[in-house]
């Protein structure tokens, strides 16, 4: 081949010379040789390109963080919702106050009477469009919920969830990624009218484009105007340098008639739309007008009025040169350019373009405190999470993720366990006391709220999950139920002897428990020494019963702890999390149908599929009759027993169940209480497990009050199940009597556990039989 | 654990196909043919409590939400969605936990989806809470009858059906 170019070429240079006509085939030729080489050269770096590009495109797209929401709020009459956990679970969820909530995502409070304007939603179960609602409230209960326009009573409406957290890609960029159909059409079209009005038309570049800015720079002497095309910055963005090199330049042409080749024009604007840099917080960059949002304004996308959505697309320009918290007056001249080219589009009036530029900018303050706003509760979810899922996938797979947290439950909790502790240091106790607590629903077993710190930003030790503390007192009412499950030698009257005793132990000390009045109370009923706690009677009980029932039952109750099987024990010698005491007490005060708590509802992918949920399990507990009698033992601790201030500290009067806990020195304060509602579990100590001064009832409980003060709920259903029923007995001597007589109290029984031998007041009415049972069963409970 | 296919946009990642293997294993109700148990609902449980309790009905007052939603349930139950029918339920119980109606819906749909065991632990805690009474102390009893004996517990399963049969002529204990 050479040889005949070779020759070919030394025949060429003959003819030249005789014929100059052949100057033009020859600058021909050389030009195709030229082409071809170019050519050559071209393909594999248009490859090269289209390579770097497409995997750009295709992959950065999706490197979104999964988002975790709070559990969605059911609102409905008959709810018990006070107003102001109404507008807490509002805030969290993003609402704005406002005189008219003309806009989704706005409400307005008058009197008891709120009126929401929801937001469309994709809720783990299905989407909901907007709907507009006005809620009334008496009390702590919602009276109505009507819809609106037109006040149609409605039976059922609920709020989409608060955002509570982001699990972030490793790259340190943060997004939100915006759909280009719901996108405001402002956005979409407002962009394109101040960067690229040729954007529906041109292939990736635009020459008119190019020759206008050119022109209009020229006309102005310096440069005013970009040639760039939306897809051409979208390249720039991707690769991030700014260098202004022709070879730049022209790659990113290339790059740019390339992308346009390969997707549709929506899928560019869309990219672009998440894609845009346009801030910067701390180490995390700000992609797109979905975070930017946030970012800027604490306002998803769709509820900016036209000069938020104007100042972002004006900041696209420049995001740090228009940074609007650092340079606002540049920041606002260039929103009003950007307004104004609006209105010379005809995408707002003149008069409309004018008012929005007479508003203040509207960005807040600060911009939220990034990522996680609960940090305990979101410990827990990604605890739970990764079980199932690689922490990578939690980074970059956009997972939607449906947790049980209640935003109002989370807030008010944090509140009682900051607030309570500042008050404990007025009242004499460390400021360096550390608590936890955990909310859960009695019924499903989900947790509402956890608190790990007193400080609810410091996210470091999690008490709630981690704080592994011995439990005191709060251990004894297993003991009792152990009790009250062998029906035929223990009732609540039966009595026990609260006398000293002494205990050899496995490493050959002597254990001598004493009550913490340093007393002993002689023969108590079940009922008075569990209400009262004592130390003696509880040990002489769990040794007739057997240590190694207690720490079965605490296993069946759904604890797997590594517990040593000694009398100590008894007392509480076991260390628990608060997370694991709260599961022991779910199941209680559920009744015996243990719930195993949980923190998940659902998680789906980014497009809504659902992937897992996490559905409500009941696991039965035996001996649910004993449970019952159980429960009603607990109301009277809070009623007579060693919780009895607590309802002064409430302040309301509904029937609680709970129990006190303290330890050895006074190192843990503990304090278990529930409602039919809720079940909440409170820890108070020192973190080094010093002498902290604290008791159950000094500590942990005021805690606990601070909460319940704040949550609407009900009493404690004392309904006995088959297998248990009511009786009136003498309060005295635990003989079956009549209400009528004196000293007559109601308790309830295991079947085969009432006493059969009567008062004399009873016998003596005993008479008429007929008229006996009636009374007698007449007066049973409901 | 129940799961649904999962779309997604990219090619399937090494944690999609993780993520399908974990739970097509826990899956409780792998849409199956139709079975000779299809239909057992209606016709073990159902309607033998409706011809039970003809003329002693004792119906809870109902809270209209809850009404709303155990609608939805039945609606979703009928399609044969039941993990979305089992959601409706889900939510009507977190509005009233201690409904017995909520609570035996929920048993027969966990019967629907053949997980035995939980159907039987919602009927019990649905007769605990419940009336003990009428059609749904039928419902109960014939539900509990129906799931041990899917159990292998046949002497339970018996009894279980004898106790359906009562509610409808035995005042409850303690009335």
């Amino acid at each position: 081949m050479s040889k005949r170019k070779k020759k070919t070429t030394a025949r060429r240079k003959k003819t030249n010379r005789k014929q100059p006509r052949r100057w033009f085939a020859k600058i021909w030729r050389l030009g195709l040789l030229l082409a071809g080489i170019f050519l050559g050269l071209m393909v594999p770096w248009v490859m090269y390109l289209n390579y770097q590009v497409t995997t750009e495109f295709e992959g950065r797209k999706w490197d979104l963080p999964s988002r975790v929401y709070a559990r969605a709020l059911d609102i409905y009459p008959t709810a018990l919702l006070s107003r102001s956990n109404l507008e807490l679970e509002l805030k969290a969820a993003g609402y704005r106050a406002s005189r008219q909530p003309s806009l989704p995502g706005l409400y307005s409070v008058s009197g008891n009477t709120v009126e929401i304007h929801r937001r469309s939603f994709r809720f783990h179960d299905g989407e909901e469009e907007s709907i507009r609602f006005r809620v009334k409230i008496s009390g702590e209960k919602v009276s109505s919920v009507t819809g609106l326009p037109g006040g149609r009573s409605l039976d059922l409406v609920r709020l989409e969830p608060a955002e509570i957290a982001s699990i972030y890609p490793l790259q340190k960029e943060d997004r939100t990624l915006i759909n280009i159909e719901q996108a405001p059409q402002l956005l979409v079209t407002g962009l394109q009218a101040v960067e690229d009005r040729n954007f529906k038309h041109h292939p990736g570049i635009d020459l008119r484009g190019i020759l206008r800015a050119a022109y209009a720079n020229l006309k102005a002497g310096r440069a005013v105007q970009g040639g760039s095309t939306l897809t051409q910055q979208l390249v720039k963005n991707y690769f991030l340098t700014h260098d202004r090199t022709m070879a730049r330049k022209f790659n990113e042409a290339i790059m740019a008639l390339l992308l346009e080749a390969h997707y549709d024009k929506s899928e560019i604007l869309e990219a672009y739309l998440n894609e845009v840099f346009l801030g910067q917080q701390g180490a995390y960059a700000v992609h797109g007008f979905g975070q930017a949002s946030l970012y800027y304004f604490d306002q998803p996308m769709e509820r900016l009025e036209p000069h938020q959505i104007a100042l972002l697309i004006g900041m696209v320009r420049g995001a740090s040169y228009y940074n609007p918290r650092r340079h606002p007056e540049r920041a606002r001249g260039r929103r009003n350019q950007v307004l104004s080219m609006f209105a010379e589009t005809g995408l707002l009036s003149e008069s409309e373009a004018k008012k929005q530029a007479a508003l203040p900018l509207a960005v807040t303050a600060e911009p939220r405190t990034r990522g996680t706003r609960y940090h305990a509760f979101v410990d827990l979810v990604r605890r739970q999470l990764a079980q199932v899922y690689k922490e990578e996938d939690l980074r970059t797979e956009g997972l939607r993720i449906f947790t049980t947290l209640s935003p109002s439950v989370q807030e008010k909790a944090q509140a009682a366990v900051s607030g309570g502790l500042r008050q404990l240091e007025t009242r004499g106790l460390s400021a360096s006391l550390q608590a936890a607590m955990v909310v859960a629903d009695v019924a499903t077993g989900e947790v509402q709220g956890l608190v790990g710190d007193r400080n609810p930003d410091r996210a470091g030790f999690n008490r709630a999950i981690h704080a592994r503390r011995q439990i005191g007192s709060v251990i004894k009412p297993l003991v009792y139920l152990l009790a009250l499950e062998h029906s035929r030698d223990y009732s609540l009257v039966t009595r026990i002897q609260d006398t000293p005793l002494s205990l050899q132990q496995p490493d050959g000390s002597t254990w001598s428990p004493s009550n913490y009045d340093n007393q002993s109370h002689g023969a108590v009923t079940l009922l008075e020494a569990l209400t009262r706690s004592y130390n003696q009677a509880t040990v002489r009980l769990g040794l007739n019963i057997g240590v190694e029932h207690l720490v079965n039952r605490i296993e069946q109750l759904g604890v797997r702890a590594d517990i040593d099987p000694v009398p100590s024990i008894f007392l509480g010698a076991v260390e628990l999390t608060p997370l694991e005491v709260t599961q022991i007490y779910q199941s209680i005060a559920a009744g015996g149908f243990s719930v195993p708590l949980r923190s998940l509802i659902a998680v789906q992918t980014a497009d809504g599929d659902e992937l897992v949920r996490y559905p409500l399990r009941m696991l039965p507990q035996p001996n649910r009759d004993a449970i019952a009698v159980l429960n009603y033992a607990l109301t009277q601790v809070v009623e007579q027993g060693t919780a009895k201030a607590l309802p002064g500290l409430i302040g309301q009067d509904r029937t609680i169940a709970g129990k006190t806990g303290t330890t050895n020195d006074r190192r843990d304060s503990w304090f278990v209480g529930y409602t039919r509602n809720q079940v909440a579990v409170t820890w108070v100590g020192e973190d080094d497990n010093r002498p902290a001064g604290v008791t159950g009832s000094n500590a942990a409980m005021r805690l606990w009050a601070g909460l319940f003060r704040e949550l609407p709920n009900e009493s404690v259903d004392l309904r006995m199940p088959d297998g248990a029923y009511w009786l009136w007995v003498d309060g005295n001597s635990g003989l079956l009597t009549l209400e009528d007589c004196d000293g007559a109290i109601q308790v309830p029984f295991v079947d085969g556990s009432g006493p059969s031998e009567t008062t004399a007041c009873m016998s003596a009415l005993q008479d008429d039989e007929e008229s006996f049972w009636r009374k007698l069963l007449g007066k049973k409970k409901q | 654990m129940a799961r649904k296919s999962s779309k997604i946009y990219r090619w399937p990642s090494p944690f999609v196909v993780l993520l399908m293997t974990a739970f097509l294993g826990a899956c409780a109700t792998p849409p199956g043919p139709p079975t000779p148990q299809d239909g057992e609902v209606e016709a073990r449980v159902r309607e033998p409590a409706r011809q039970d309790s003809e003329g002693i009905q004792v119906f809870p007052l109902q809270n209209p939400a809850v009404k709303e939603l155990l609608a939805d349930a039945s609606a979703a139950e009928q399609t044969g969605d039941y993990g979305q029918a089992a959601s409706y339920l889900e939510r009507a119980l977190r509005i009233q936990p201690r409904d017995p109606e909520i609570l035996q819906s929920m048993a027969e749909v966990q019967l629907q989806m053949r997980d035995y065991g939980q159907a039987l632990n919602f009927a019990s805690r649905s007769y605990d809470i419940g009336p003990r009474v009428g059609e749904i102390c039928s419902r109960n009893w014939r539900t509990i009858s129906v799931s041990r004996e899917h159990l292998g517990d046949h002497p339970g399963s018996v009894e279980a059906e004898k106790k359906a049969a009562v509610c409808m002529n035995t005042k409850p204990r303690g009335l």
